[in-house]
């Protein structure tokens, strides 16, 4: 992909065609976007839409927000006049994301917007048909250790691209509720702002990694101990409740990996194997 | 005043977006369903009467008014949870045996179905299927094809019908199960 | 314009059987309810949208024809279903943006 700088075209333009309304990023109007996505199924804009690019859509609610961020895209453009609830507008104006609304429905902003006849990226159908063969998809997620609010958007940002390659029910379960779990122990115990989450699937195993700079876990083998589920006060010492869930981890995992150290951090390495 | 007689043209209003929530009864086996348009309904048990609801699935619907274009007559159709296709899975199903009959006439049968149990909980009346019928065949007038709505009361065993519900599913399948 | 020309030109894949009729416009969206509320008798509905139920709401608006777009799968059932009440399902690996371009083309445009 040309890293050109005139690559793209700016919102501002797609604005004007669509005759659209600017809901939240006025001052963020001239960047420039390199991809256009038309979709309601925020499952496929995660597994395929290519960062920098604006969505179209007629799904106005919370999700196509946050698909959107999570995806890396830079605008939504809400069409058939949809306007987003304030929920979603303060979602955006938080990310950054570039909210608009206009009037066209899904095939006239579509006709608008290639007109301009501007240079973009498609997104990477590849993926679709590479599952015939192998593959492996990478995505990388930040974790906002101290916002309670977004807990779990990880893990079903996750459960979404996995149900939409087409693993097995069981399997994609699995891995969503030990992704929850994992977020779940970030937010609430690491006490840090600076996490991530990795995932690697391909063919014959997902890799899901959960890595925070957090306060670490003292003893990481007493933690791993099967039925080690209820609150003690030791536990309780040790910074953990009743929500801990490493137990639940290990239990939905087929090989669960800890490296913690108390002061530098956290990795959990959640491997699972897919069968066929 | 004598009300004038208006030659209704429906169109849809009030289009909310929700959930519409499956619900087993743990000591009757009854089930129940109810619109929400709560982004995360709630799943916990919960006592209504004599029942004990229990969760069992979700699925994302609409839910819509028709409104007159020439007279603003709004009809409320609150009673309707969702629109479904007979595929002609049970012989002796009422449904498939009009879908039958009909089929000859190029007219196609939906179920409107509504909230359950239908024994306890009101149900959309004659006159407003027959709106919503009219509402389906106004904007057909081109086509060749007619559309037939009935009940949902109609439908033999409800447990294992096979219809196909016309529902934007996997749309938010972004809540997490724990 | 023909249906019969449009999946020449765009060079749509048939997944059912198919018959010549009369296209009047094109109607875009993945969600179901939409299509109920809004999609019109005769329009050429573009989706990634393979589940059965496709097959009620194209009926239901009376739909001119269905065309997957993004190269997916459409599963036996839906095909199976679309042939019984006579919906038409047609394939196309191009984005729906992308096919938005090549419906301009070959001259369908919005109203």
């Amino acid at each position: 992909m040309p890293d050109d700088q005139n690559f793209g075209i700016s919102i501002e333009k797609i604005k004007n065609v669509l005759q659209a309304e600017v809901v939240i990023g006025d001052e963020l109007v001239n960047t420039e976007v390199t991809g256009v996505y038309a979709s309601d199924l925020m499952s496929d804009v995660l597994a395929y839409g290519k960062a920098g690019s604006i969505l179209l859509t007629g799904l106005n609610t919370i999700q196509s927000v946050i698909s959107s961020y999570m995806a890396e895209f830079k605008s939504v453009v809400f069409i058939r006049g949809k306007k987003p609830a304030a929920d979603v507008q303060e979602f955006a104006k938080d990310k950054g994301l570039i909210l608009l609304s206009t009037k066209a429905d899904m095939f006239e902003a579509c006709v608008s917007i290639s007109r301009l006849n501007e240079g973009y990226v498609s997104p990477d159908l590849s993926l679709i048909s590479a599952r015939e063969d192998k593959y492996r998809t990478i995505h990388e997620f930040m974790v906002d250790g101290h916002d309670f609010s977004s807990a779990g958007m990880v893990s079903t940002q996750i459960k979404s691209i996995l149900k939409t390659i087409g693993y097995d029910p069981q399997l994609i379960r699995r891995v969503a509720i030990s992704t929850y779990e994992g977020e779940m122990n970030i937010i609430m115990h690491a006490q840090t702002d600076k996490a991530r989450v990795i995932l690697n699937a391909s063919d014959d195993e997902i890799i899901v990694k959960l890595i925070d700079e957090g306060k670490g876990i003292p003893d990481v083998e007493r933690a791993m101990e099967e039925g080690y589920s209820t609150a003690t006060d030791e536990q309780r010492a040790m910074g953990f409740g009743a929500g801990m869930g490493l137990p639940n981890i290990k239990k939905n995992t087929d090989i669960l990996n800890i490296i913690s150290e108390t002061g530098k951090g956290t990795t959990l390495e959640l491997k699972f194997i897919v069968k066929e | 005043m004598q009300e004038e007689r208006c030659a209704h043209l429906w169109e849809m209003a009030d289009v909310t977006y929700g959930f519409i929530i499956m619900q087993k009864c743990s000591h009757c086996r009854k089930i129940s369903n109810y619109f929400t348009e709560e982004l995360k309904p709630p799943m916990e048990k919960y006592r209504e009467k004599e029942h004990f609801w229990n969760y069992m699935d979700s699925t994302q619907s609409i839910r819509f008014n028709l409104r007159c274009s020439r007279c603003n007559t709004v009809v409320n159709f609150e009673e309707l949870l969702g629109l479904m296709m007979c595929t002609g899975c049970d012989e002796k199903c009422d449904v498939n045996i009009q879908m039958k009959e009909l089929a000859k006439e190029r007219t196609w049968i939906y179920v409107a179905f509504g909230y359950l149990p239908v024994e306890e909980k009101k149900q959309l009346t004659k006159e407003k299927i027959a709106i919503l019928e009219e509402y389906f065949n106004q904007r057909r007038k081109s086509s060749k094809s007619k559309i037939k709505i009935v009940t949902h009361e109609l439908v033999r065993d409800p447990t294992n019908c096979y219809g196909e519900v016309i529902m934007d599913s996997d749309m938010l399948a972004l809540t997490t199960d724990k | 314009m023909k249906l019969k020309e449009i999946v020449k030109k765009l060079n749509l894949s048939e997944l059912t059987k198919i018959e010549d009729k009369d296209i009047n416009g094109v109607f875009i969206s993945d969600m179901l309810s939409d299509v109920m509320g809004s999609a019109k008798p005769a329009d050429l509905w573009l989706t990634v949208q393979t589940h059965k139920n496709i097959v009620s709401a194209a009926n239901l608006v009376d739909i001119g024809a269905v065309v997957v777009t993004h190269n997916k799968k459409v599963p036996k059932d839906t095909i199976e279903l679309a042939n019984r009440f006579n919906v038409i399902i047609l394939s196309s690996d191009l984005s729906t943006f992308d096919i938005v371009s090549k419906l301009i083309e070959i001259g369908l445009k919005p109203k």
